[in-house]
């Protein structure tokens, strides 16, 4: 019988998953903003599956809220990763290193 | 529900209704008149305030279906931070007329920001804090990277918004398992969901908690989730990190009052160990870091980290007495920021900014008067008395012996006695080293009125602090 | 039900695996295209839970819209120089792959619904005649209401920030002046000159 823990498992499968691919990932920022995504498509599995398993509809109100911050989101920080773009001609994570200290 | 409920929420409607005539307006101003959208957020920001005071709350006020409260919490937050912004607006006014900054939209956002500050300070469910939240951060991402040809802008606003949007994730994370546990996403309810099952105070919740903290700690600034602070207080231009350092203090303030106290207060003895984790670990970071920094915002950044460790080890008592001292602490620690990011928005010139350590050489021999006014912020930063610096950190600790950990209160006696060193260094540099540049500062006769009031004010309220204590107990209790 | 088990898993696995693509993928476009697949996998698994108006939410607005933000920022950003020199359809098999499966799911979907009443496994199946859609709708404006208004700020903000960060006036760009080419009038454009007729010579 597929379940509530079905879900959750799946979820947290996708939210580690996305969490190592954060780190891992040293190529290109924009794999990071996927990254997120992922991450917040773990998210909404959770809500998903505790709106039906508790019965009660809140929990898919507020994947209908996160869905639109999170297109808010994306819009914002694929803008930023054009400005960083425009002015380094690069992408790359490990070139992230003017400010240190 | 009949309109008149909605009255409650009237300084929000206000201050959205008042962001859309500047944005309109600001379509039409030319470039060089740019200064008229100044005026207009000016004039919005007053509207704000004084609707925030006609509709001042005699009770707790809960509408729309219980997601916005009104409280006297929310009251005191949301002028402070119309204050704050207010003033970030006033500094930042020269900077961006000099430095071709010239921009309605700085201001657009810094009201965007605001709204969504307000929307957290009276958040009265976890859907409401968090878009409250994001509104809040989506505006502050766009604002560090506002300078679009300053390549530390861009980069310090990436690594802003990548680590921001991880520690949303983790805290949505956090909220799922809450909601999944308790069944609901209003704090009241999950305040009498958890004190009437006992058996709820397992694991799943506390694994939930735990991404929780890790999200607040990061909106906070606390040490192990600290990596953007002081890069974000760099890279971004001295007006934006001015507006990013007050402010939005107050918002984290409330979000961590409104979540771990008003929702998951019955939790107490299982948050109270992380945050307080978190907080020694930031009392120690920052102030050991910061000795090392040669960039003043760098080393104001990490001195932040430290003011964090104060605060969250005041929510750590759990007790009213302790959240009284972290509104005291918030709400003066702000008044220096604020005031020492003016000082230094106010010394950087067309084309030059203010970055190191060294740059304050001789201000003394230069003007006087500002180099007494960042004294006295320093000072107050350092916790000398008779400034309320000293005021704050004393309730704290007292706070926190009160609660019974003497170890903490030793510690924090111990690292301001370390922080003191950095911050006297500032003055060290201003009174006693030569200066290569012997311009006198330049500034407009409000800024240098407003920035003067601005650092009496941390004396001033040093001298009389009991009306602004006997409010955050008021407030609180 | 134990058919439904077992296209749960070959869901969650393609999901899986295709989220595992987008990590380790070396190609962005590739990564954005299993990122594709990973949201509609979501989607189905979403419809199987009887959450059905966000499982089409997430197609619309996110397969329909964000991904397609991204591929075209990736695209923009010229990030794989090697990639971008061959064109676009260098991509195609991959893209048609990727779109067979998924219609290949959604059959299977269509079909399981139509054998089997209820598909909601472990959780409480929803009453007869129950709608998620008006369900969520019904809160969304009612209880929700606040909420509601904040997203719409967001979405406000997000415009406004999105269009200060990249928009850049260029000198020298010629833009049409809708008024003054509507305002204009024939004697503007042609002068009429009396004269008198030339004598053939």
């Amino acid at each position: 019988m597929i379940g509530l823990q079905h879900y959750l498992t799946i979820s947290a499968m996708l939210f580690v998953l996305s969490i190592a691919g954060i780190i891992v990932n040293r190529r290109n920022l924009i794999l990071l903003l996927m990254c997120i995504e992922l991450m917040l498509l773990a998210v909404n599995f959770n809500f998903i599956a505790f709106s039906r398993y508790l019965g009660d509809d809140t929990g898919q109100v507020f994947v209908f809220f996160i869905l639109t911050v999170a297109a808010a989101e994306a819009a914002i920080g694929l803008a930023i990763l054009v400005v960083l773009f425009r002015n380094r001609r690069s992408i790359a994570v490990q070139e992230l290193n003017t400010l240190k200290g | 529900m009949n309109l008149m409920d909605f009255l409650a929420a009237a300084p929000e409607m206000t201050l959205l209704g008042l962001i859309c005539v500047v944005m309109i307006a600001d379509l039409f101003i030319e470039d060089e008149r740019r200064v008229h959208t100044f005026w207009l957020s000016m004039i919005s920001l007053a509207i704000t305030a004084a609707v925030l005071q006609a509709t001042s709350p005699d009770t707790r006020v809960v509408i729309f279906d219980g997601s916005y409260v009104s409280d006297s919490l929310s009251q005191v937050l949301k002028l402070g931070a119309v204050l704050f912004v207010a003033l970030a607006f006033l500094y930042a006014r020269d900077y961006l007329r000099a430095n071709d900054l010239n921009k309605g939209e700085f201001y657009l956002l810094g009201l965007f920001g605001l709204l969504g500050m307000m929307i957290m300070m009276s958040a009265n469910s976890l859907l409401t804090m968090y878009l409250g939240l994001e509104t809040l951060s989506l505006s502050l991402y766009a604002l560090v990277a506002f300078d679009r040809n300053n390549v530390t802008s861009a980069e310090s606003a990436m690594k802003f918004f990548v680590l921001g949007a991880i520690a949303s994730g983790a805290l949505l994370y956090g909220i799922s398992w809450i909601y999944g546990v308790t069944g609901s996403i209003q704090f009241h309810e999950i305040y009498a969901a958890i004190s009437a099952d006992p058996s709820l105070n397992n694991l799943p919740l506390w694994f939930g908690l735990a991404f929780l903290i890790v999200g607040i700690a990061f909106k906070f600034g606390g040490v192990p989730f600290h990596m953007w602070l002081p890069d974000v207080y760099q890279g971004a231009r001295t007006p934006v990190t001015l507006y990013l350092a007050s402010a939005p203090k107050l918002a984290a303030l409330a979000l961590t009052l409104r979540i771990l106290v008003d929702g998951l207060g019955g939790l107490h003895e299982t948050w109270g160990t992380m945050i307080m984790v978190v907080a020694v670990l930031s009392l120690l970071v920052g102030n050991l870091v910061a000795i090392a920094q040669t960039n003043i915002k760098r080393m104001l950044g990490y001195s932040t980290i430290g003011h964090v460790g104060f605060i969250l080890l005041a929510i750590f008592c759990g007790t009213a007495e302790g959240n009284a001292a972290a509104l005291f602490y918030t709400l003066t620690y702000v008044v220096a920021a604020a005031g020492a990011f003016g000082v230094i928005v106010l010394m950087s010139r067309s084309g030059y900014d203010v970055e190191l350590l060294t740059d304050f050489n001789g201000l003394n021999a230069r003007s006087p008067w500002f180099a007494l006014m960042m004294m006295f912020l320093m000072f107050s930063m350092a916790g000398v008395p008779p400034f309320i610096g000293f005021f704050a950190k004393l309730n704290v600790i007292s706070a926190v012996l009160a609660a019974g950990f003497p170890g903490l209160a030793v510690l924090m006696v111990l690292v301001t006695v370390i922080g003191a060193f950095y911050y006297l260094k500032v003055i060290w540099f201003m009174y006693f080293e030569e200066a290569e540049d012997k311009a006198v500062l330049q500034a407009s006769t409000d800024t240098r009125l407003v920035l003067s009031l601005n650092s009496v004010a941390v004396l001033a309220l040093g001298i009389v602090p009991g009306w602004l204590l006997a409010l955050c107990i008021d407030v609180l209790s | 039900m134990l058919f439904h088990s077992i296209l749960f898993y070959v869901f969650a696995a393609i999901m899986f695996g295709a989220a595992l693509g987008v990590v380790f993928s070396r190609n962005p476009v590739h990564s954005v295209m299993l990122l594709v697949l990973t949201f509609f996998n979501a989607a189905v698994l979403w419809l199987m839970a009887e959450a059905e108006f966000l499982a089409i939410v997430l197609v619309l607005v996110y397969v329909g819209a964000v991904m397609v933000l991204f591929l075209f920022v990736v695209m923009m950003l010229d990030v794989n120089v090697e990639a971008a020199k061959r064109g676009l359809t260098r991509y195609a098999p991959f893209g048609i792959a990727i779109a067979l499966l998924m219609v290949v799911e959604l059959m299977q979907l269509i079909w399981l619904r139509s054998q089997v009443g209820d598909t909601v496994g472990g959780f409480v199946p929803n009453p007869e005649g129950y709608s998620n859609t008006k369900a969520l709708g019904s809160v969304l404006y009612t209880e929700h209401v606040y909420a509601f208004e904040i997203a719409a700020v967001i979405l406000l903000l997000a415009i406004i920030a999105a269009i200060t960060l990249t928009m850049r006036k260029r000198p020298g760009l010629k833009v049409q002046n809708i008024a003054k080419q509507v305002g204009v009038r024939a004697k503007d454009r042609i002068r009429v000159v009396k004269m008198d007729a030339e004598k053939k010579s």
